[in-house]
């Protein structure tokens, strides 16, 4: 390997600290540990490891790719692993259920190279729908899973990780939440490996077809694995306690930090005995132990009582009747992710110790600064041409993507949501009973993701949906990773986003992918090209059974940012003409139409010279400037 | 390693950075990091950015030397730099009568706010500057108000709000860290191109952040 790389997790050096993004710390230890493989479907809070793995994954000889989805990332980095490679899977939560179903056979088979899934957690719902605990895929599906507390514990753990899913030929999870993969924190790095697995694939059907026959045989060889990894987790370096108080506290994930930062802060280290749980399962050496040199308990973390529950049965268990304090006793929530704070107040109670005051501060009643679709997005005007054609009484049923932006005022284009590609179903869903032709957003990523499953269901029942794709050839809301549809993909090889305006590898067809489906409306059409998506979007409205229209155009950020496409001059409103009807705010909400003390304006650096408000003006009122914009 | 100052305590330096994004919060949180970084401190450092994107709130806590938990409890921020006023009072549950805070009077207007009134929405207007900076002045009487736009674009770039913040930081010799100490770190791996469009902007920065120390400007 390259020590002389630029980037900071390919730098060689072990033993210097280096503070890294905990995300960042993930890759480090994965390529510590000679990770080979790794593939992934972007998600927030969990994209920065893809990201960097595409960044460097040709100076470190890895096989990389942005998967079509999180159930394709799985299999092919366990098929991978079937080889002898080590290989890793990143995604969020909700990726993780997607990928439920390859995950839940794949300890029966199990691994030949160490295989760690990603799957980063978003308590508080912070930019998902919900917020689940995936700890639970422990002793659900017999998987190991690593809860970082830092990046330190993150870098130390995936490293770990590889081996120890080699020894127990277990596939692991490492489930960091947001405040450990955006945080910061120093790690110490080791040197990168000099050799890495060999790669070989013996066939072998009675090892790896889950047949019944076998499957049955798997089962019971699963347990033995599953109580092995408990057992080697007894002697990892995962479950550290500081202290010898009789007040036990014990902790996982980012609330072990709050808690061993509180404890400090307070001056308890004498009073307390601080026990992380860093792994599970919980090895039941390790709750024994701590259950004896203890005279109550305090558990501190996020999401479920987990951790709760599994001390409480280990102290059933040995008759040690102590008392167990948590969510069960409200001395936490269940929801939404910790605070200090929170910590704080519970350890003053659970100690006995002064509480605080409450926060004496009033904070001023202050403008909140929502997100909105940016100056120039292209799904801006989608929704304006669409809800102009199908009217305020169609079902518009979005899905997830910068698009979900099309909810509320002004622009009422996400009447119903659910998850990664159940925009198509719900819509043949609400079509089907109601009658009415019923409209289906959904992006270009997400759209191959999982839109073409339910495509052909709603052909195969004829359903009177309209599917507008909005294809802005990029996934632009995790961080602008490429898509199918981004042109610079190469083909069955490692891809990386062309810097170049040139028209490089392929560019997936989503207008040939429909057809194949057995669509025969189609329409495709440039959104800016008013009469022409008002045309086809007028036909689409009158139309029969399934018809789709592709809107295709590049998603002006990215555009922006990669320097490309060109530069048009920012609009203006002349204010002779303006007679503030208030239209252009009303329809399309653009973030770069100021109004102040009545007057409308153009804020000329927002602006990007998209155009649509001058569309929209009964008054000719908006025009574009002479300036080119720089 | 630490200094007897008063702004440390046990518990090293808290130093919160907030604003809009675009305006160099994490950039300047990535720059402290650095630095101290190298100089042989402990860091943490946490960022908050719901969904990221140009306007919306931006947070970012840099620690040195205090633990290994990535958020500022409340009370607890050694400093605040707010680099837009609305900003700045939304920190307030982390500012206590110690904090030092240093504070941009230019606001950032939210879009929405011109529109809300025309699309039916409810929420609050933007508050007079005057009332959050007195309203931060009456925790701490270490607040330290001026207007960074202004001082950035005299220093060539509006960009440079977050230098400016960072010079008023570093003069006012309460890190354990010289001004000119950082600048020569920070300028080791910077492009010579954005050095030299910085310099002015950090220069401008120290001298503000020393006459607030040594009283000759007062808060």
């Amino acid at each position: 390997m390259d020590a002389a790389s630029n980037h900071v997790v390919l730098r060689d050096g072990p033993g210097t600290p280096v503070c890294l993004l905990g995300n960042l710390a993930i890759v480090r230890g994965a390529l510590e540990a000679g990770v080979q493989f790794f593939s992934c479907y972007p998600g927030t809070p969990s994209s920065e490891v893809g990201d960097t793995f595409a960044q460097i994954a040709k100076e470190a000889d890895i096989l990389f790719e942005y998967s079509v989805n999180e159930k394709v990332a799985v299999e092919i980095a366990f098929a991978a692993s079937l080889t002898g490679a080590r290989t890793m899977c990143g995604m969020k939560h909700l990726g993780l259920n997607y990928a439920a179903d390859p995950i839940a056979t794949m300890p029966y088979i199990g691994v030949e190279g160490g295989m760690v899934i990603v799957s980063a957690g978003d308590p508080s719902v912070i930019t998902s729908p919900n917020e689940q605990d995936q700890r639970h895929f422990s002793h659900f599906l017999y998987y190991p899973v690593f809860d970082p507390a830092t990046p330190d514990d993150a870098l130390r753990m995936t490293r770990y990780a590889f081996e120890f899913s080699e020894k127990t030929r277990l596939p692991v999870i490492l489930r960091p939440t947001t405040r450990v993969c955006h945080s910061s924190g120093m790690v110490t790095y080791e040197s990168l490996p000099a050799n890495k697995n060999r790669i070989h694939f013996t066939k072998d059907p009675a090892r790896y077809v889950p047949i019944p026959a076998n499957a049955h045989r798997m089962r019971k060889e699963l347990t033995e694995r599953y109580r092995r990894a408990e057992e080697l987790l007894g002697t990892s370096e995962f479950f550290p306690r500081a202290g010898s108080g009789r007040y036990g506290i014990i902790a996982s994930g980012v609330a072990y930090a709050y808690a061993t930062q509180v404890i400090q802060d307070l001056g308890l280290e004498r009073q307390v005995t601080l026990q992380q749980v860093g792994a599970y399962p919980i090895p039941g050496g390790v709750l024994a132990d701590f259950l004896v040199d203890v005279d109550s308990v305090l558990v501190v973390e996020e999401l479920t009582p987990l951790v709760e529950d599994r001390i409480s049965l280990a102290a059933f268990r040995r008759r040690r009747d102590i008392p167990v304090y948590g969510k069960h006793t409200g001395h936490f929530p269940v929801e939404y992710e910790y605070t200090p704070d929170l910590v704080e107040d519970a350890l003053r109670d659970y100690l006995r110790l002064q509480l605080r005051e409450k926060a004496s501060v009033v904070v001023p009643d202050l403008p909140t600064r929502p997100p909105v679709l940016c100056p120039g997005c292209p799904h801006r005007a989608s929704f304006y041409m669409a809800r102009k054609v199908f009217g305020k009484n169609t079902v518009y049923c979005n899905d997830i993507g910068c698009y979900t932006l099309g909810y509320g005022e002004p622009l009422h284009s996400c009447d119903v949501l659910l998850c990664m590609g159940s925009s198509i179903s719900q819509a043949s869903g609400i079509a089907r009973t109601t009658g009415r032709r019923t409209v289906a957003y959904i992006g270009d990523s997400t759209f191959f993701h999982s839109g073409l499953p339910a495509l052909a269901n709603a052909m195969q029942a004829k359903d009177d949906v309209t599917v507008i794709i909005l294809d802005n050839y990029i996934t632009a809301m995790t961080g602008f990773q490429p898509s199918l549809t981004t042109n610079s993909r190469e083909p069955g090889g490692v891809q990386v986003e062309s810097r170049t305006t040139g028209e490089k590898g392929m560019r997936f067809s989503i207008e040939e992918t429909v057809r194949g489906l057995g669509v025969n409306e189609i329409y495709s059409v440039d959104p800016y090209n008013e009469d022409a998506t008002l045309d086809a979007l007028k036909k689409a409205k009158n139309g029969v059974g399934v018809n789709v229209v592709v809107c295709h155009s590049p998603c002006a950020v990215n555009e922006h940012r990669l320097k490309r496409g060109e530069k048009r001059a920012p609009f203006t409103i002349d204010r002779e003409q303006c007679n503030s009807c208030s239209l252009c705010v009303r329809l399309l909400g653009c973030p770069a139409i100021l109004v102040v003390d009545g007057q409308y304006m153009i804020d000329q650096e927002l602006c990007v010279g998209c155009g649509l408000c001058a569309h929209v003006c009964q008054y000719d009122a908006i025009r574009q400037s002479n300036a080119k914009k720089t | 390693m630490k200094s007897t100052d008063d702004h440390q305590d046990d518990s090293g330096w808290r130093i919160l950075i907030v604003g809009t994004g675009g305006q160099g919060v994490l950039t300047a949180a990535r720059l402290l990091c650095d630095v101290f970084v190298y100089q042989g401190y402990q860091i943490v450092s946490g960022q908050l950015h719901g969904m990221a994107q140009r306007g919306g709130s931006v947070q970012s806590s840099v620690m040195i030397d205090s633990g290994i938990s990535p958020v500022i409890p409340r009370n607890r921020a050694g400093f605040v730099l707010g680099f837009e006023p609305v900003e700045t009072a939304r920190a307030l549950p982390f500012i206590s009568p110690e904090t030092v805070v240093y504070m941009n009077t230019t606001p950032v207007v939210p879009y929405i706010l011109g529109q809300r009134s025309i699309l039916k929405q409810m929420g609050a207007e933007y508050p007079d500057v005057q009332e959050l900076v007195d309203c931060i002045h009456s925790v701490t009487p270490c607040a330290y108000a001026f207007d960074a736009t202004e001082l950035a674009i005299e220093a060539g770039s509006v960009r440079a709000v977050n230098i400016i913040m960072l010079g008023c930081l570093l003069g006012s010799g309460l890190l354990p860290c010289t001004a000119g100490d950082f600048w020569n770190t920070v300028t080791k791996t910077m492009p010579p191109h954005l050095v030299t469009a910085n310099n002015n902007a950090f220069s401008r920065g120290v001298e503000l952040g020393k006459s607030f120390r040594s009283g000759e400007r007062k808060p």
